[in-house]
């Protein structure tokens, strides 16, 4: 069986806001060419996770490893190379609204390359294809619906040919049609580019379609409580937390706590 | 064979070329990525273009990484080859490569803007836009009072309607939180006005007007004016700013849909808690102005503190109070009626926040020069 290549190492990370611990010793590693996907519910710390991954946030204590190196204890020189081998797609898209669709991608390319303008050019409509949103070069981005928006925030996160994408609720937000859009513009990425791809989410229909694997978080356990294909831990998994989610089942509550509408 | 290798990026390649008779073999092997992308274009470049060939034919067996920056420069070395009527070829690309080949399309890249950029250079064009803007700001401005006047009216006629809660977090905001920085300029300025006609005076021996002078320009004109300026720079731009930002975040659009007047729910405790403000705020600059002039009257002329305070209110009538009351009170209006008007303009993104704040400030300071030049005259003939 072909070994698979880790390409992120995270080692006994916790993350804490004064007193309140978010999550402790939280142990994984990210593959080469995979779609990880982080689930869980709201308030168990996915995000603060992803923003420790990304160089957002410092943990409380652990280590995140890309390729040997702890991005934690990095220092500026080594944090910024890093920040060019991975591409960020925020939940609201995060594109700067003064500039124009291609002024947003020409930024990392101006400020990390010495390419010739007519190159860049290039690149960018290549990237702008590549999402399905060529022409739109000179768009601002509130002129985009939501949906480009997004597809135009990937075109960025993809700018620089980023070796890791990682993505904060990819399809919060948006209609089911774009949603599904959106998941096979990730798919045919991660195929076409190989890019490995770390994504946050707990839209159900989304994780089923582009998960290679799923990892999910835990607000009471602080931390992961499964781990496997979707498909696996929905049909095999005999954690009520895990099924749960995965069959979409709300606990129900005491009759005492409900509310009905006469 | 000649080999080429670059060690000094992250992404190391080595290039070696072989030829037979006409024909060039272009072997690539180690990494090529958007990092080494200039250095590989000009080596492959200028060994195919230096010489006239029958053929080019690049091998990938070597490669390990590529991207997609890297592909497309290769595309276009193919492209440029065949259009120099060299037959140019990519051979033993692994499955990888061929994945990334895949996403570079002719389409994409020739497709035209759907919109094209707009030429900011056109001196005339930029003349008749400039304006419109113009005509179209007084227009709102006009439209936006005429609202104001209108919410004002609706919340005599039922003053239950008026959140006095917000009149008072705005009083607090605008007045009490900028009291410290009103005493310091306010005694800064007597002081400075006390120093620079003590200079003057002493020639002639009327050191005895300082006080005087120092009371009347306060109250007539700079208590009223330089509290103005403050408030306008504290208050009209933070108005701007929140109206504008709640804008942004269709919290207006929330509020209109909600059946609220947001012109009134927003702007109208704006404006009454500032028009409350402002005339305090300039009575306190006034005072803090005495102060300041005092503190170079007894230390520099040798006046006592009763000496100066009776020559300072020697001269004042009280219309010149009330005069200066009413400046304020209009200047007042003025600030907090052109800060939210400009927030309410702000249609989207933290540039307009930041463009439509700071002509608020503008607008505001413009506009109280304005008022208190009609003022000056008005009163005079009084």
């Amino acid at each position: 069986m072909e070994e698979r290549k880790t390409i992120i190492v995270v080692k006994d990370l916790t993350a804490r806001f004064g007193d309140n611990v978010v999550f402790e010793d939280v142990n994984f590693q990210v593959y080469k060419g995979e779609i990880l996907v982080i689930v869980g519910a709201s308030g168990c710390g996915k995000s603060t996770l992803l923003k420790i991954m990304i160089g957002l946030q410092k943990p409380y204590a652990g280590q995140v490893l890309y390729q040997g190196t702890d991005i934690i204890s990095a220092n500026e020189k080594e944090l910024d190379l890093y920040r060019q081998n991975i591409g960020v797609l925020f939940q609201s898209g995060a594109l700067f609204s003064s500039m124009t669709i291609k002024e947003n991608m020409e930024l990392p390319l101006q400020e990390y390359t010495n390419l010739d303008p007519a190159v860049i050019d290039k690149i960018i409509k290549m990237k702008l294809g590549m999402v399905n949103l060529a022409g739109y070069e000179n768009y601002n981005p509130s002129e985009l619906s939501g949906g480009m928006r997004k597809r135009a925030g990937i075109a960025r996160a993809m700018a620089l040919d980023p070796r890791v994408l990682f993505f904060d609720e990819l399809s919060a937000g948006l209609d089911p049609v774009t949603a599904v859009e959106l998941d096979d513009l990730i798919i045919k990425t991660n195929e076409a580019l190989g890019t490995t791809m770390v994504i946050v989410t707990h839209e159900l229909e989304s994780i089923y379609k582009i998960a290679h694997r799923v990892l999910m978080m835990d607000k009471e356990a602080k931390g992961f409580i499964a781990e496997g294909k979707p498909l696996d831990l929905k049909k095999n998994s005999t954690d009520p937390r895990v099924t749960s989610f995965f069959l979409r089942q709300v606990p129900a509550a005491p009759d005492e706590q409900r509310y009905y509408v006469s | 064979m000649t080999t080429q290798t670059q060690k000094d990026s992250p992404e190391r390649y080595t290039i070696s070329y072989k030829r037979e008779d006409l024909n060039l073999f272009i072997y690539l092997a180690g990494e090529f990525g958007l990092k080494n992308l200039a250095a590989f274009n000009s080596d492959i470049n200028r060994e195919i273009f230096r010489q006239k060939l029958n053929s080019v034919t690049i091998d990938f067996s070597e490669i390990c990484y590529l991207d997609s920056a890297a592909a497309l420069a290769l595309v276009q070395i193919r492209k440029d080859a065949v259009a120099q009527d060299i037959p140019c070829q990519l051979v033993n690309l692994n499955d990888e490569a061929k994945g990334i080949f895949s996403v570079i399309h002719e389409d994409a890249l020739n497709h035209p803007p759907f919109k094209s950029v707009q030429d900011d250079d056109d001196f005339i064009r930029r003349v008749g836009q400039s304006s419109l803007y113009i005509m179209r700001d007084f227009k709102n401005f006009v439209t936006f009072i005429g609202d104001l006047m209108v919410a004002i009216l609706y919340i005599i006629r039922h003053p239950k309607t008026l959140r006095w809660k917000d009149v008072l977090f705005y009083v607090q905001r605008a007045g009490v939180d900028g009291l410290p920085i009103v005493a310091v300029i306010g005694a800064l300025m007597g002081l400075i006005i006390a120093f620079m006609s003590f200079l003057q005076l002493k020639m002639i021996g009327a050191n005895i007007y300082v006080p005087s002078l120092v009371s009347f320009a306060m109250i007539k004109e700079l208590g009223p004016i330089m509290t103005a300026i403050l408030v306008a720079g504290r208050s009209g731009s933070a108005y701007a700013a929140e109206i504008g930002t709640m804008a942004v975040n269709e919290e207006v659009d929330a509020l209109n849909t909600m059946g609220f007047d947001s012109v009134r729910f927003l702007a109208v405790p704006k404006v009454l808690a500032t028009i409350i403000v402002l005339p305090i705020l300039t009575v306190y600059a006034d005072f803090f102005g005495i102060i300041g002039g005092m503190i170079i009257g007894v230390t520099s002329l040798d006046l006592t503190i009763k000496t100066y305070i009776t020559q300072s209110i020697k001269n004042i009538k009280v219309f010149d109070i009330v005069t200066s009351l009413i400046k304020a009170g209009v200047f007042a209006a003025l600030i907090a009626s052109i800060g939210c008007q400009k927030g309410f303009q702000v249609r989207s993104g933290a540039q307009d926040v930041g463009k439509f704040t700071t002509s608020a400030v503008v607008a505001a300071i413009f506009l109280i020069v304005v008022a208190d030049s009609i003022f000056a005259i008005m009163f005079y003939y009084i």
